[in-house]
């Protein structure tokens, strides 16, 4: 048995040699494999969420993305919605939204770039308020704050 | 002949010392230069060369004095203090400033550190996503290369991530150092277990509010990384909760006390570290028969791994970083670098050179790129 343990031991430190030498040179290909595994996403909390349409203009585009209400075993009664402004920018921006896909315009949003000031109008109560609005390499990113409200609840 | 060159601190002959650093001499070029050095820049390639140099000459020291963490030490806060300048210096180059904005955490462009680790686990699994504003793969510190480095030295190292890889541990080691003498003497080593309490905290909240509420709240390190702006309350408490841990646990309780304050009773990784001791290959361990329990390992322990209790028993704690003070301590040699089913007290010395080569050669590689930065920033400044 000691004899066993004994051997059992050296191979274990020889694996644990090996681990290490190849560990750096392999670093690439691991870490790309490790990359496509399942959960190795990032939680759309910090990609913003999927981009769920496009509105495109002249110099610049709108990415809407899909609400995000993410939470860690069920969705969570708050929420928020990402608008990614690319391209050339005006130096002021107005839209006006419609998140869900009713139909209806949900919110307006208002941005002036040399100002660095953004307003925001809701016309729904599910919109409740600006989260984030900031200058990116990209163009601009706004964050709305979303509150889920019961159907039998709604005005 | 044993005695006087132990008093002499020369433990091998020069030649076989240098015959037992030729691996590493050898494999480090290898990893460091790719075989060939490239000095068409002359900053970048004499930073190398030094880098290369330096870090060999400690490998050597280590065979020929027969002593380990002073020479580890040099290299571990060193490796330390070129981290914090590599990442301060790339964001005061890209951002003009040490902290990041909204932008930077929307782009998810804040660099990854494995202390987030044990906040991704239960997301993870449970969202099938990772809770942080990095890059998976690709670009300054990605998720998948930090998590792959990581497992690799954990799996084969334990906790000695925490004396052998780790880019902020150098900073309490370091201040740790700084006296002679414990001004604080009786801590209770209860608070040893701490790290395991502050775990399951930073692991539940996390999980509940999908941020990694230790970087966010509590991490001491943002003091010398890069941190949230200060824009709001909010924004102000966090910068004034990790300045605070930072002076009290990682400078001035590591200065009156000679341990590792910072490691021992705050960090979570270092909790998940410790269970990986229990799987390792390589352990420290105590031959009963020379040991002579003078209690000397105890006393220099800077993790609170060893107690007289312990020593009675033959028992290194799951605590243990193999850093190797006890054992530069001990003037038996009875506490000693093992493996894994190799009896105490046997195949000491071929236990102490593989686990160096191991454990150093980790240590080598991933501190390089960082100290070669700093000293090409350092070459900079001068010419
Ligand atoms: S305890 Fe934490 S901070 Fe300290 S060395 Fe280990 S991982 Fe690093
Ligand atoms: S037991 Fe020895 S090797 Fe382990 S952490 Fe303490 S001093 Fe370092």
């Amino acid at each position: 048995m000691k004899r066993v343990k004994i051997v059992a031991g050296l191979l274990w430190a020889f694996i644990g040699l090996i681990v290490i030498i190849i560990l750096f040179p392999g670093l690439n290909s691991f870490s790309s494999s490790l990359s496509r595994a399942p959960f190795m996403k990032l939680n759309p909390r910090y990609t913003g969420g999927a981009v769920s349409k496009q509105l495109i203009s002249e110099r610049c585009t709108l990415d809407v993305r899909v609400p995000v209400f993410n939470g860690f075993l069920k969705e969570r009664n708050t929420g928020f919605v990402q608008l990614d402004w690319r391209g050339t920018l005006p130096d002021k921006i107005c839209d006006s939204i419609d998140y869900d896909e009713d139909g209806v315009k949900d919110f307006c949003i208002a941005i002036d770039r040399t100002e660095m000031k953004t307003t925001f109008e809701s016309y729904n109560v599910q919109a409740k308020n600006i989260i984030i609005s900031t200058p990116t390499s990209y163009g601009w990113a706004v964050r709305i704050g979303l509150l889920k409200v019961p159907k039998s609840k709604l005005p | 002949m044993d005695n006087i060159l132990t008093i002499v601190g020369m433990q091998k002959s020069f030649g076989k010392s240098l015959l037992y650093s030729l691996p590493m001499f050898l494999i480090s070029f290898m990893f460091l230069t790719g075989g060939r050095p490239d000095f068409s820049n002359p900053a970048s390639g004499i930073a190398l060369m030094v880098v290369f140099l330096f870090v060999n000459l400690l490998y050597f020291l280590m065979h020929y004095t027969g002593k380990t963490d002073r020479f580890r030490a040099v290299l571990f806060i060193i490796f330390a203090l070129s981290l914090s300048y590599t990442l301060i210096h790339n964001m005061l180059e890209v951002r003009k400033s040490m902290s990041f904005n909204q932008a930077d955490i929307l782009e998810c462009k804040i660099p990854f550190c494995h202390l987030v680790i044990p906040m991704m686990l239960l997301p993870a699994a449970f969202t099938k996503s990772i809770i942080f504003p990095g890059s998976i793969i690709g670009g300054f510190a990605n998720i998948s290369a930090m998590v792959v480095l990581w497992l690799g030295a954990t799996l084969v190292l334990g906790r000695g991530f925490c004396s052998w890889g780790c880019f902020y541990g150098g900073w309490d080691d370091g201040f740790s150092r700084v006296r002679k003498r414990r001004a604080i003497k009786q801590i209770s080593d209860l608070w040893k277990w701490m790290p395991f309490a502050v775990l399951l905290m930073v692991m539940l909240t996390a999980a509940l509010s999908l941020t990694p509420t230790y970087c966010s709240w509590i991490c001491p390190f943002k003091a010398v990384t890069e941190f949230e702006q200060v824009t709001s309350v909010e924004s102000a408490t966090k910068a004034g909760i990790f300045l605070s841990l930072f002076g009290g646990l990682v400078v001035v309780l590591p200065v009156m006390t000679r341990k590792r304050t910072q490691c021992s009773f705050l960090c979570p990784l270092g909790a998940i570290s410790s269970l990986s001791n229990k799987i390792t290959p390589f352990t420290v361990k105590i031959d009963k028969t020379a040991c002579t329990e003078c209690y000397k390992c105890v006393e220099v322990c800077p993790l609170f791994a060893l107690s007289k209790e312990g020593i009675k028993e033959g028992e290194v704690s799951l605590f243990c970083s193999k850093c190797g003070k006890c054992i530069d301590a001990c003037p038996k040699k009875a506490i000693h670098y093992g493996i894994r089913g190799i009896p105490a007290g046997t195949m000491k010395n071929f236990s102490r050179n593989l686990f160096l080569f191991v454990s150093f050669l980790f240590m080598a590689v991933f501190s390089s790129g960082p100290i070669i930065n700093t000293l090409q920033g350092v070459l900079k400044l001068i010419f």
